[in-house]
């Protein structure tokens, strides 16, 4: 009876925890459901998007169309109810003067745009070239767009080649690739002091290494994106320097000032707008600013970083004398080519088989090259002017094999030619494979096993 | 100690648990709490641009491994879930979730029959990047990747991302949910002459 007893009261005793505890919890509970059955989705938004493949590099008595795309949509429930978009493209002989107005015109089931401009021959075969700009307004929603962003203030330029060298590649004969003269770097991959992080691990798609660059005096300098830091070698086989960098990484490109100025330009943040990161040498921060929608590289130039956006293909200053440049700034100020330190531009345009590049200066293009392959091209790793001509990085590629070929051009054509092994197991920056430094090339490769940064010698057969 | 100071302790005690309990499992409830079942819309047709627009309502939202489900706020609703785990219910689809919902597929894979998933529609898909690189299913064969153009696709063993718009570089504006640190969007990329990755088309676009 005593037993019974004592249970009781230690149950009495014991009611009160017994009773808190439960109503803590069955809190959390309607609290948390009461928050779900708050959530009210969005409708999907209107939608408005153009893009275009702009004629940057033309040849006589070629197209003078200028072909778009547009994508637009009222709802989610309309993405297949032909959208319908008034277009208008300015237009104008060389960069100065008044704009004329040439309406677009829809093409439906054409493959390489559905509205098309078509230029009077007095602008479209202009020796200076042209430069123009659209502005598209759907009819169901009344949203605008305008290609490129700047419009008039920075229209999209085109030029002719002129008198081009022409060199013809002919079929590329694969396993032939050149050896390096040194392997300047090596990691494996991991976390640990002289090791290389690679993002999203194995496997995902492995992305390590994401860039890197050669300063003045040939130091190699990998953006160890994935560890946040820079690795530095200041030769070959000895451990590198680790430089933490504040970064979020996120398939960042890099440009080294010849200042020792560390530029990360952080193309994919998903926390917010891409960012243009500068640093001192010893990973101090320096600047970190807004730059414009989905940029893919960052160079340097005259005045300080460029960086190229993709969805108007144009050069943007990203700062000047050391100050960020606002975002409308770089929009307003963007141009067709890479500035280039000596003051001039290089444009590429790539399209099929061929690549086009030119080197211009304020006067027009300046000497330009037309390269043709029987072996389909992918992208233009690297432009770069050398001595009085170019070096060219471009990949040649079947369904199943890939190598990267490098030409050393002049005004005589191909000075030489050698392949390289893609040496691309993981993913970098997408143009972050290869820099020129003096008679140097040099390029980022990696195997499963991590990444290595090898030396070729341009001035030799 | 009183009856009440007893509740009062157990109380702040028990809401403290189990508050950080579910806020440790908040990113497991979003899929929970946001997306539907619903049965997918059949439609009789289906566009390169149509689809490209129901990509383009998915830029700037997340990224889950094996998830399949968004909103249009253009923000990732569920971020820092872990990388390699496959369930932990956060907002986004997988590179191949999302190849699957824009080409606007069929569960059936013996069907090339056209199915609008709308976004909060919570579906994956029975294809890997690796097997829509094979070309597996009928909705999906190999081409060759000089050929390939507008929302046809690159895969690897491990990603698959469709073409949005070519560029003067020769790279490629790529639509693609690319991973947890990045969500889903449109970057410029060089699968196309990667080795690693095969041209992929979904069969049937009504215009070319």
């Amino acid at each position: 009876m005593d037993e019974i007893r004592s249970s009781h009261s230690r149950l009495i005793r014991a009611s009160g925890v017994i009773a808190g505890a439960l109503a803590g919890i069955v809190t959390v509970v309607l609290a948390g459901t009461a928050l779900a059955h708050r959530i009210v989705q969005p409708a999907a938004q209107p939608l408005l998007e153009a893009t275009h493949l702009p004629p940057l590099l033309t040849t006589r008595g070629e197209t003078n169309e200028l072909r778009y795309d547009v994508y637009c949509a009222r709802s989610e429930a309309e993405v297949d109810t032909p959208c319908t978009a008034d277009g208008t493209v300015f237009a104008r002989v060389g960069d100065t003067g008044m704009f004329q107005e040439i309406a677009v015109r829809e093409e439906r089931g054409a493959s390489k745009g559905r509205y098309v401009a078509r230029l009077p021959e007095s602008i479209a075969q202009a020796s200076t070239g042209f430069s123009y700009y659209a502005v598209f307004r759907s009819n169901e929603t009344g949203m605008a767009a305008t290609l490129p962003a700047g419009g008039s203030a920075a229209p999209q330029r085109s030029l002719p080649l002129g008198r081009s060298i022409e060199v013809a590649l002919g079929a590329h004969s694969f396993g032939r690739e050149r050896e390096a003269v040194a392997r300047v770097a090596e990691a494996a991959w991991g976390a640990g002091p002289a090791e290389a992080g690679l993002e999203q691990g194995r496997n995902l798609t492995p992305i390590g290494g994401s860039a890197f660059d050669i300063e003045e005096d040939g130091t190699v300098v990998v953006l160890d994106e994935a560890n946040k830091r820079l690795l530095r070698w200041r030769e070959s086989g000895e451990m590198p320097e680790a430089v933490p960098l504040a970064i979020n990484g996120t398939q960042a490109d890099m440009s080294i000032g010849k200042d020792g100025t560390v530029y990360v330009l952080e193309t994919a943040g998903i926390h917010g707008e891409p960012l243009l990161r500068s640093f001192n040498r010893d990973g101090a921060g320096k600047t970190a600013s807004a730059v414009a929608e989905r940029p893919s590289q960052v160079r340097v130039g005259p005045e300080g970083p460029v960086v190229l956006q993709s969805s108007s293909a144009q050069w943007m200053p990203a700062a000047r004398e050391g100050r960020p440049v606002g975002v409308s700034g770089q929009i307003s100020a963007a141009e067709s080519g890479r500035p280039l330190p000596d003051g001039r531009n290089i444009v590429i345009l790539r399209n099929g088989n061929e690549v086009r590049v030119a080197l211009v200066a304020s006067t027009g293009v300046q000497r330009a090259w037309l390269v043709t392959s029987e072996t389909p091209l992918a992208e233009v790793q690297l432009a770069e002017p050398h001595g009085t001509g170019v070096v060219l990085v471009t990949r040649v590629f079947t369904d199943d094999r890939d190598e990267f070929v490098v030409l050393v051009l002049d005004r005589r054509g191909i000075v030489r030619r050698f392949s390289l092994d893609s040496a691309d197991w993981a993913e970098t920056a997408p143009l972050s494979r290869f820099r020129v430094r003096g008679s140097f090339l040099y390029q980022l490769g990696s195997t499963p096993a991590g990444l290595f940064v090898d030396r070729f010698d341009l001035e030799v057969e | 100690m009183s009856y009440v100071w007893k509740f009062l302790v157990a109380f702040v005690v028990a809401f403290s648990l189990a508050g950080a309990g579910t806020a440790g499992a908040y990113h497991t409830q979003w899929v929970a709490q946001n997306c539907n079942y619903a049965a997918p819309t059949p439609t009789s047709y289906i566009t390169r641009d149509g689809s490209i627009t129901v990509a383009l309502y998915a830029r700037n939202e997340g990224y889950q491994w094996a998830g399949g489900c968004w909103n249009d706020n253009d923000v990732d609703d569920s971020p820092g879930d872990p990388k390699s785990d496959p369930n932990t219910g956060g907002e986004g689809a997988d590179c191949s979730g999302f190849t699957f919902k824009v080409w606007r597929e069929a569960l059936d894979e013996s069907s090339t029959a056209f199915h609008q998933w709308w976004r909060l529609r919570y579906i994956h898909g029975p294809y890997t990047a690796q097997r829509f690189k094979n070309g597996d299913g009928a909705p999906n064969y190999p081409l060759s990747k000089s050929a390939a153009i507008k929302m046809d696709a690159y895969a690897s063993a491990t990603h698959i991302g469709m073409i949005y718009v070519t560029n003067p570089d020769g790279t490629d504006q790529i639509i693609e949910a690319l991973g947890e640190s990045y969500g889903t969007n449109i970057w410029t990329r060089a699968y196309r002459g990667n080795s690693s990755y095969s041209a992929v088309r979904r069969l049937g676009w009504s215009q070319s």
